[in-house]
């Protein structure tokens, strides 16, 4: 499920970090061998193999959240090399499965049944594992069915394995105190609504029923008889991933009606519901034989309030950057700026935050983008190399910017990754023009 | 005719039976002590002495009772579900335990007066608890000779025979595991389930260091 994500996203996630929040730099020295690994320069850098491998070995020896974290942390910082991430998606699946014993228990303990009795046919073995649960088939009156079951204790064992976690990556990452804080706290917000399944089932129900004016989008049904506090039952999509659909050699007509599809799905959530599915990564779309774009696990999703959505859109008018009094307002308001800045780091941090909202608010600023277009993406990886090197920004103390950014941008990020990845262009229409009507 | 009598008598009785030890269990529950002798406490329940010594002979049976039931009814149970034959051993322990801890969970005050013996300690060695022995350890005796006998569990003479004891002491464990855990509905208990059958089984099953053991054997008999 989660298996080629990963390819693209260590190379996007240094913009991902950057724009994540506001050019936050982890210019450790892990990051040259990274390049020297990804570029084969050979790098006069006194760093060995040993280091990169003792690193993978001490991030896939952790389990649950803690592990999670290290991978989301590891590719927001774009330390891992490629080679690395990809190994490392795959270890999430290393948890050990639950034993067929503990799932009847566990629906012995909801439903008073086994899923033998509840369902016409239910899969003895799991058929995809997550970090935190199981996915099994099953049957009942001819439909058929995804059934999660999480594992018992996660939702307890977040803060302690956050904790086992802190002092490993604050090392490895080289990120201050304040700035780890700061992503912790929104990180364990969201693994903790993860292991809700009845919020997920809320959620799932809600945003299906918001979007499904959109054509070419299919959400699962869920099925609220046979789910409960871990247990989670949908319907079963069937589909194609990515990578496999990508494999078919889909025309160019087509590779751009599913971005389409895919980035109105987003553009709808973000700007009419503010409230998204923040989990975009190629594993959660399925591409069905129908033609439709599947959109499963609605574990993750990111609601914001109105007033910081305003606030953080508005930065994208058209012009504001000519106008330095309401930019500078906006990035205060938001905490890009810091009360504690003197005036050279505030010239620097307006130059630096204008630059790259240009550069990733390019696609709305026209009617169509082409993401495809490997020039972008270069432009992209080339503007965070520049600020790397900032001592400006290498030097910040605070965390910069807010933390409901955090998970907004890692949307944006993925949703550009996917759409790069089909090589699609879109139609870049958005609702976020109603922000600035006069602008238009 | 006398049939039917027959078992409404043996229906009586058992109800009796279950009386004396609903009334025993709420008398220790509530005074954390035996009853200072049969006499009282057939009194206090309006029983004659003489019924309560044809079903049982002092208190600590009434205890020990308690166990073998636990264990007899839930293994009944899970061997009348139609899954039970297709599972490998590995899962039929599984499902036991779990079964096992979920009732428990319904007398959980008093299976922690019995484990306890009114201090903080889980005793071991407790009288009422060889009743739960014995034909615990008869069962997982039975279910290595049918793990072994369907190739899943490794023959190693005399380590072999010591098996029961060490899935008693495992059982010993997790009671006392389940008996200081604080997680909501016992998720951890039933962690501990999962991790410490998992590694028992990893041990005992037939893993790398049968085969090479068998190899060499081979090598050396045939070379020497």
């Amino acid at each position: 499920m989660k298996e080629q994500d990963r390819v693209y996203a260590s190379r996007f996630s240094r913009t991902g970090k950057f724009v994540s929040t506001g050019a936050k730099v982890g210019r450790n020295y892990l990051k040259h061998f990274s390049k020297k690994l990804v570029s084969g320069e050979d790098s006069r850098d006194e760093l060995n193999e040993r280091n990169a491998d003792d690193i993978y070995n001490a991030l896939s020896n952790l389990k649950g959240s803690a592990l999670k974290v290290a991978q989301m942390l590891s590719l927001d910082q774009g330390i891992l090399p490629q080679q690395y991430s990809e190994k490392f998606s795959q270890a999430q699946y290393s948890a050990p499965p639950l034993s067929y014993p503990l799932v009847v228990k566990t629906f012995q303990q909801y439903f008073d049944q086994s899923p033998r009795e509840l369902f016409d046919s239910f899969s003895q073995k799991s058929i995809a594992a997550a970090s935190i649960g199981q996915v099994h088939q099953a049957e009942k009156d001819g439909q058929k069915l995804a059934v999660k079951i999480q594992y018992p204790g996660v939702a307890n064992s977040i803060d302690s394995d956050l904790r086992i976690v802190q002092p490993m990556v604050k090392a490895m990452f080289d990120i201050s105190q304040s700035e780890l804080d700061h992503y912790l706290a929104e990180v364990k917000e969201r693994l903790l609504e993860e292991t809700e399944y009845e919020l997920e089932l809320e959620r799932g129900q809600k945003i299906a029923e918001e979007v499904s004016s959109l054509e070419g989008l299919k959400c699962p049904r869920y099925y609220p008889e046979y789910s409960a506090p871990r247990v989670l039952t949908m319907e079963w999509i069937d589909g194609l991933h990515l990578k496999e659909f990508l494999a078919t050699d889909p025309s160019q007509e087509e590779r751009n009606r599913v971005g389409q599809i895919i980035w109105d799905f987003y553009d709808l959530q973000i700007h009419a519901l503010q409230e998204v599915h923040a989990d975009p990564h190629p594993g959660n779309f399925l591409f069905m034989p129908d033609g439709n774009v599947g959109v499963i696990d609605f574990g993750c999703v990111k609601t914001f309030s109105k007033a910081f959505y305003e606030r953080y859109f508005t930065l994208m008018k058209p012009a504001l950057s000519d106008d330095r009094a309401e930019f500078n307002q906006l990035l205060r308001e938001l905490n890009f700026i810091l009360p504690s800045d003197n005036e050279e780091e505030v010239e620097h941090f307006q130059d630096v935050y204008s630059d790259v909202l240009e550069l990733l608010g390019r696609p709305f600023f026209s009617e169509k983008f082409d993401y495809a277009d490997d020039s972008y993406f270069e432009e992209v990886y080339g503007l965070s190399d520049v600020y790397q090197n900032d001592p400006l920004l290498r030097n910040a103390k605070a965390a910069r910017g807010p933390r409901d950014a955090i998970y907004l941008n890692r949307t944006y990020f993925g949703l550009y990754s996917i759409l790069h990845l089909l090589g699609a262009e879109v139609e870049t229409r958005s609702r976020v023009g109603e922000l600035f009507p006069q602008a238009s | 005719m006398a049939q039917a009598t027959a078992t409404a008598k043996k229906k009586t009785g058992n109800t009796t039976r279950q009386k004396i030890i609903k009334a025993y269990q709420r008398h220790v529950l509530r005074h954390g002590e035996n009853p200072s002798s049969v006499f009282a406490f057939c009194e206090d329940i309006k029983i004659e002495e003489a019924t309560f010594y044809k079903y049982f002979s002092g208190f600590e049976q009434i205890q020990g009772s308690f166990w073998r039931s636990l264990f007899e009814e839930n293994l009944d149970r899970l061997e009348n579900t139609p899954e039970w034959e297709e599972f490998a051993v590995r899962e039929k322990l599984l499902s036991f335990y779990f079964s096992f801890f979920e009732s428990l969970k319904q007398n959980r005050s008093y299976a922690l007066y019995s484990l306890q013996d009114g201090g903080r300690q889980l005793n071991p060695d407790r009288k009422e608890l060889e009743e739960l022995k014995k034909p615990y350890k008869r069962w997982i005796k039975a279910l290595m000779a049918e793990g072994r006998n369907k190739e899943e569990i490794a023959s190693r003479s005399r380590l072999s025979d010591q098996y029961d004891a060490l899935f008693w002491y495992q059982l010993l464990f997790l009671l006392d595991f389940w008996r200081k855990d604080g997680s909501t509905a016992f998720e951890r208990t039933d962690e501990a389930i999962e991790k410490a059958v998992n590694l028992a089984f990893d041990l005992i099953e037939k893993n790398a260091i049968d085969s090479a053991f068998d190899f060499g054997k081979f090598l050396f008999q045939n070379f020497r």
